[in-house]
């Protein structure tokens, strides 16, 4: 049990450094680096620890997000929750695919993410298309490969522990 | 990684059923509704924020600590030299001061001659950044005052130099401050050289503040000054907002698209002055 405890923390440790790291300040001309990290997270447990986590998890991390980002509340709850359901129902798919597939499945339910965003950014009468945040989704999923070989060697070594 | 019982396909793991995706899809409609119709969800915003407050100190701290140390690591030919400055800079704000008791008084004598209500007092609050909005068409920015500290909802916010915005959410312990530059936000201004009247709208650019709606004749010349008009309530009178830094007339069209550039640095705010009305009771009116 106490091992399901620390894998829990390590998820929302995980999820809080994510969030954290979306609202680091960084200059302009550099705000492309600024990788949609909470989506990427939870995609990642989504596909490997699918009991640990659930939709309501995805829920309260997006309404978190909301907050930080000064974004209409809800926006992100939303959108963050359909990418999990997405990926949980196709989780067994993902986890065989080759690497480029898998790239490719990240990049889609990234945009699929974005679209959420734009979709009601759109209908609240806001709509901005930044070239940053479409490098920042490429970005996103060239280093899903890197991002989940961290993650998996992070989460071995907590349960060998 | 090795195939757990806990992995298997299982599509009815509560956790992820269709049934709690349409509760959330509900869920956050109404919420976002709610939230976007008025302010029924500040209660619900402020706790959260209070909540994810040391996230935002956290993800801020990088930037603080280099600041710090960039103090720390400052010679001190360099600290002596700036310190002169300000000492500089301070005697000439001195003389300046002097200057406006004699103004203040006449002010006052001249209040009177008319019997006109005196300005109300104003209050001023300091405050730091925690955050600032990294979204580049949200210009926002959160500072370390909240409601406990007295800040009120609407507050205008200047640093040295200018206005900066206004606080759009009141927090429990911080406050959240909309940018004149940002696209949803207009601020009343007027000319501080013939008091003509206009409002000057953000275009999403630290750099431009726009003016609509000024007909082709208006008097108005680049290098004026904008000030705030105190029309609308919310910002107080008299505040330097912009300087005009490009006119141009558009061919076939009445009226002239003017741009002016913010007098306070938005780019790079550190301290923050919070400028509220003293509530005083008129028991005549």
């Amino acid at each position: 049990m106490s091992s399901q405890l620390s894998k829990l923390s390590f998820i929302w440790f995980i999820l809080i450094l994510s969030s954290l790291l979306s609202i680091i300040p960084l200059p302009e001309y550099l705000s492309f680096l600024r990788v949609p990290w909470i989506p990427l997270s939870l995609i990642f447990f989504t596909i490997m620890t699918p009991s640990m986590i659930g939709l309501f998890s995805a829920c309260l991390i997006g309404l978190i997000l909301d907050v930080l980002q000064g974004g209409i509340l809800g926006e992100s709850s939303l959108a963050l929750s359909l990418i999990t359901y997405i990926t949980y129902r196709f989780r067994l798919q993902i986890r065989v695919f080759p690497i480029w597939q898998m790239m490719l499945s990240v990049f889609i339910l990234l945009i699929i993410n974005e679209m959420m965003h734009l979709w009601i950014e759109g209908m609240i009468g806001k709509i901005v298309i930044s070239q940053s945040k479409l490098l920042s989704i490429l970005l996103g999923s060239l280093i899903w490969p890197f991002f989940m070989g961290l993650m998996q060697n992070l989460q071995s070594r907590i349960k060998t522990r | 990684m090795p195939f757990r019982k806990n992995n298997t396909i299982d599509r009815s793991n509560p956790n992820y059923s269709g049934l709690r995706i349409i509760l959330i899809f509900i869920l956050s409609s109404g919420m976002m509704y709610l939230d976007f119709q008025g302010n029924y969800t500040d209660r619900l915003r402020s706790y959260l924020s209070v909540a994810v407050l040391p996230i935002q100190v956290a993800a801020n701290a990088p930037k603080k600590i280099i600041n710090n140390l960039k103090n720390k690591l400052s010679d001190r030919e360099s600290i002596l030299t700036e310190n002169q400055l300000l000492k500089k800079e301070n005697i000439q704000l001195y003389s300046k001061v002097q200057q406006t008791y004699k103004l203040e008084a006449e002010n006052k004598r001249l209040f009177e001659l008319l019997k006109a209500k005196p300005e109300d007092g104003k209050n001023f609050i300091f405050a730091d950044i925690i955050s600032v909005n990294q979204d580049n068409d949200k210009h926002q920015i959160i500072i370390n005052k909240g409601s406990m500290d007295g800040i009120e909802l609407g507050a205008a916010i200047a640093d040295s130099k200018g206005i900066i915005g206004h606080i759009f959410r009141d927090q429990v312990l911080a406050s959240e401050v909309l940018l004149i530059s940002d696209p949803e936000h207009g601020i009343p201004i007027e000319i501080a050289r013939n008091g003509l009247r206009a409002i000057a709208i953000g275009i999403g650019s630290y750099d431009e503040i726009i003016l609509n709606n000024l007909p082709n004749n208006s008097d108005i010349k680049i290098n004026d000054v904008l000030i705030t008009s105190g029309l609308g309530g919310r910002y107080p009178e008299g505040y330097p907002v912009a300087i005009i830094s490009n006119i141009e007339k558009v061919k076939g069209d009445s009226y002239l698209s003017i741009g002016a550039k913010p007098i306070a640095n938005l780019k790079n705010i550190n301290e923050v002055l919070i400028i509220q009305d003293i509530k005083k009771d008129y028991p005549n009116e």
